[in-house]
């Protein structure tokens, strides 16, 4: 604890033979290269932990270059000052603190709070300065270790300050995480002396405890500072009561973990042990499966069922609006029959452009224009107008004049026809054709009187004036006008088919 | 016209033999009513399940099938043409419905019946019909014919065109002139070809309409939430 000495930094030196490390190490310690590099080469010989170390510090001391860039973005790089600062300033916080807990790690200061221990020796990771507290027992090293070594694993060892939570509420040690890399390291070496030289470490033991702790400190470091904050609010952590119960949990976890790995003794048991609960959580969910099913499939056919009410009460409504109103027309004229007929009829094309509407068509064009006409024609004189159309195309002036003549035509075929009435639209490219037949006993069209406009102007004439044809044929067997409209040059293009 | 349509029915006791499947009781009595004496009506039926079992067990010339049943899993006529598709050789189905919508038509067309007639025609008219499905032709009211030209176009084939994705001139014709209303006697007149004549371009027609899987149609009917 008295090595106050200032040392330069840790860095790799630009005067380099492979990475330039033991030179960066001569110039921090203040050794001469020479003894490094054989020291280095020693230790490679046994059991090649100087390549280790030396691959370690290649791995996590900057060069010269990268540190000095480091330190223009922030005060404090992670590795190299940890282990080159001012010693003796860490090792007196933490002296003061360590009673509080660590920062970054659940459950350790629980169980490090009772070890209110002054003996430490403070070494750096090369070996010169430990500080040790010779009260731990002997499993706990193993998650300073596991979360150590997360820590160089993620390169996020980043120190923060600041204040925590209430019961957080304490200095920030600088660099407390390297140094628990560092005593982490250094108790695993321990570990493996101690078994070289014949000591009985449980390291069936150790091992899982290392991993949950591990596991335990990466998880923790992977939230952020709200999310932590939250957790530990949420488990009311921050409270006295509340850090009791949450460490008393946490212990009692891993002690069921450590007691379920060490006392079955060996990991085929493990292992099976594992598998066992695999297994049982596999048929937990085998049980639960079904009861699962059935709430999705309950709210799938509850929502079904929803859209269906939705849709029943638009479809009541229109009945009761239209034929529900027809139906009690229908029965106060139940004596005229024109009546009735007329009614049913318009009652029924309603209902049918209600259930058959087609709803990307659009109502301006020909094909409605004509169903419309022939719906009113239906009205007026209480005889069924068919109409069926093939193709359809926008409306202009002179369609207008079509459908004009459509018109008398139906109108014609009602009255006189006696029966219901075909109507077929045809629209293609080149011309637009209508025919409305009846079946009623025919005329002659050299027999209507010159005074009776209807089909000579009405039909034949407006026809003509718009450059298209009227062709009437009838016969004993019913009459038939094909009215025919050539789309115009212009108007070509126009047509939907 | 009563006369031409006799041509090909098969005189098993002089009638035609019928079963009604429609789930309306009253539409069905009206409709026995209607047809005259040379069709029997040997059963009846108002559901998929009902419709399927009695045709099976009767066994008869002509199925006047309802496009829209209660039971089965919902598809109504179709299902039922579907479930008697062993008889489909000896018994025929005529389509009777009060739907207009195209999908309805071309899906129990599809299927395999053999004309589409609307409930509102006369009960000459439907008996004109069965006799005509009875003798193997098929029955286009003027709406199916409509919805045939739109969905097959009105353009005539071109060689290259497969056999069945088009009609020909004469088959346009024929289903041009049923559109606008035409009788097959006044067809035939208009072409100056024999009934027969029409009753076979007609039946041509019903198979391209039943087999054809020509793109357009597809488009047409998918655009009809068909198929």
């Amino acid at each position: 604890m008295s090595t106050t000495v200032l040392r330069p930094p840790l860095v790799r030196s630009a005067d380099r033979v492979i990475a330039g490390v033991c030179a960066g190490l001569a110039l921090h310690l203040g050794w001469p290269v020479r003894f490094i590099r054989i020291g280095m080469v020693v230790a490679t010989l046994a059991g090649g932990a100087g390549l280790v170390f030396y691959a370690w510090l290649w791995i996590m001391v900057p060069t010269a270059d990268e540190s000095a860039k480091r330190n223009a973005r922030r005060p404090a790089s992670p590795i190299a000052p940890a282990v080159s600062g001012p010693l003796a300033a860490p090792s007196t916080q933490w002296s003061s603190t360590h009673q509080r807990g660590l920062p970054g790690l659940t459950g350790y200061p629980a169980q490090s709070g009772s070890s209110d221990s002054s003996a430490f020796a403070w070494l750096d990771p090369s070996g010169e300065k430990v500080f040790i507290d010779p009260s731990w027992p002997s499993g706990l090293p193993a998650d300073v270790q596991a979360s150590g070594a997360s820590q160089s694993v993620s390169g996020m060892v980043r120190p923060t300050s600041g204040d925590g939570p209430a019961w957080f509420r304490f200095r920030r040690m600088p660099y407390a995480k390297e140094i628990l890399l560092g005593i982490g390291l250094l108790l695993a070496g321990a570990i493996l002396i101690a078994r070289l030289l014949g000591v009985d470490v449980p390291l069936g033991t150790l091992i899982p405890a290392a991993a949950i702790l591990g596991g335990a400190s990466i998880a923790w470091m992977q939230l952020d500072e709200t999310r932590r904050a939250g957790i530990v609010d949420k488990a009311k952590a921050n409270q006295a009561g509340g850090w009791v119960r949450l460490a008393a949990g946490l212990a009692l976890v891993v002690a069921g973990v450590l007691v379920m790995v060490s006392g079955s003794g060996s990991w085929e048991q493990t292992w099976l042990a594992l598998l066992a609960s695999v297994a049982v959580l596999g048929g937990v969910a085998v049980v639960l499966l079904p009861w699962g099913l059935k709430f999705w499939r309950d709210l799938e056919t509850e929502r079904a069922g929803r859209v269906r009410a939705t849709e029943r009460a638009e479809i009541a409504a229109h009945l009761h609006d239209s034929v529900l109103q027809t139906l009690a027309l229908i029965q106060r004229r139940a004596g005229n029959e024109h009546d009735v007929v007329r009614l049913a009829r318009a009652q029924e094309r309603e209902l049918r452009s209600w259930l058959y509407r087609d709803e990307g068509r659009d109502i301006g064009n020909l094909s409605e224009r004509i169903k419309a006409v022939a719906a009113e024609v239906e009205d007026a004189h209480g005889q069924a107008v068919e109409v069926v159309n093939v193709g359809d195309t926008v409306m202009t002036e002179r369609h207008e004049a079509l459908v004009q003549a459509s018109r008398e035509a139906m109108l014609n075929a009602a009255r006189h026809g006696g029966g219901s009435v075909s109507v077929y639209v045809e629209a293609s490219d080149k011309e637009v054709e209508v025919f409305v037949k009846d079946r009623g006993a025919g005329f002659d069209l050299h027999k209507v009187p010159d005074d009776r406009l209807g089909v000579r102007e009405s039909i034949i004439g407006r026809m003509k004036r718009h450059g298209g044809t009227a062709v009437i044929n009838s016969g004993p067997e019913g009459t038939e006008v094909r009215l025919g409209l050539p789309a115009m040059a212009a108007e070509q293009g126009e047509t939907t088919s | 016209m009563s006369s031409i349509e006799a041509e090909g029915v098969p005189a098993r006791e002089g009638s035609v033999r019928v079963v009604l499947v429609d789930d309306h009781a009253i539409f069905r009595s009206g409709l026995k009513a209607d047809l005259d004496s040379r069709i029997s009506v040997v059963g009846e039926a108002g559901t998929v399940e009902q419709a399927i079992a009695v045709i099976a067990q009767t066994r008869p010339d002509v199925v006047l099938l309802d496009v829209h049943l209660p039971g089965g899993l919902g598809g109504g006529g179709r299902e039922v043409i579907a479930g008697s598709i062993a008889l489909l050789g000896t018994t025929r189905f005529l389509a009777l419905s009060v739907s207009d919508a195209a999908e309805d038509v071309v899906a129990v067309i599809r299927a395999g019946a053999r004309g589409y007639v609307t409930k509102t025609i006369s009960g000459a008219e439907i008996t004109d019909a069965v006799m005509r499905v009875a003798g193997g032709d098929a029955v286009f009211s003027p709406r199916l014919a409509g919805f045939v030209l739109d969905a097959f176009g009105t353009s005539p084939a071109d060689i290259a065109d497969d056999e069945l994705d088009r009609l020909s001139a004469r088959e346009l014709e024929v289903m041009r002139l049923i559109a606008r209303g035409y009788s097959y006697k006044e067809v035939a007149k208009e072409l100056f070809i024999s009934i027969k004549t029409v009753e076979t371009h007609v039946s041509a027609v019903l198979r391209k309409l039943q087999l054809s899987s020509r793109h357009e149609l597809t488009k047409w009917a998918a655009e009809r939430r068909l198929l």
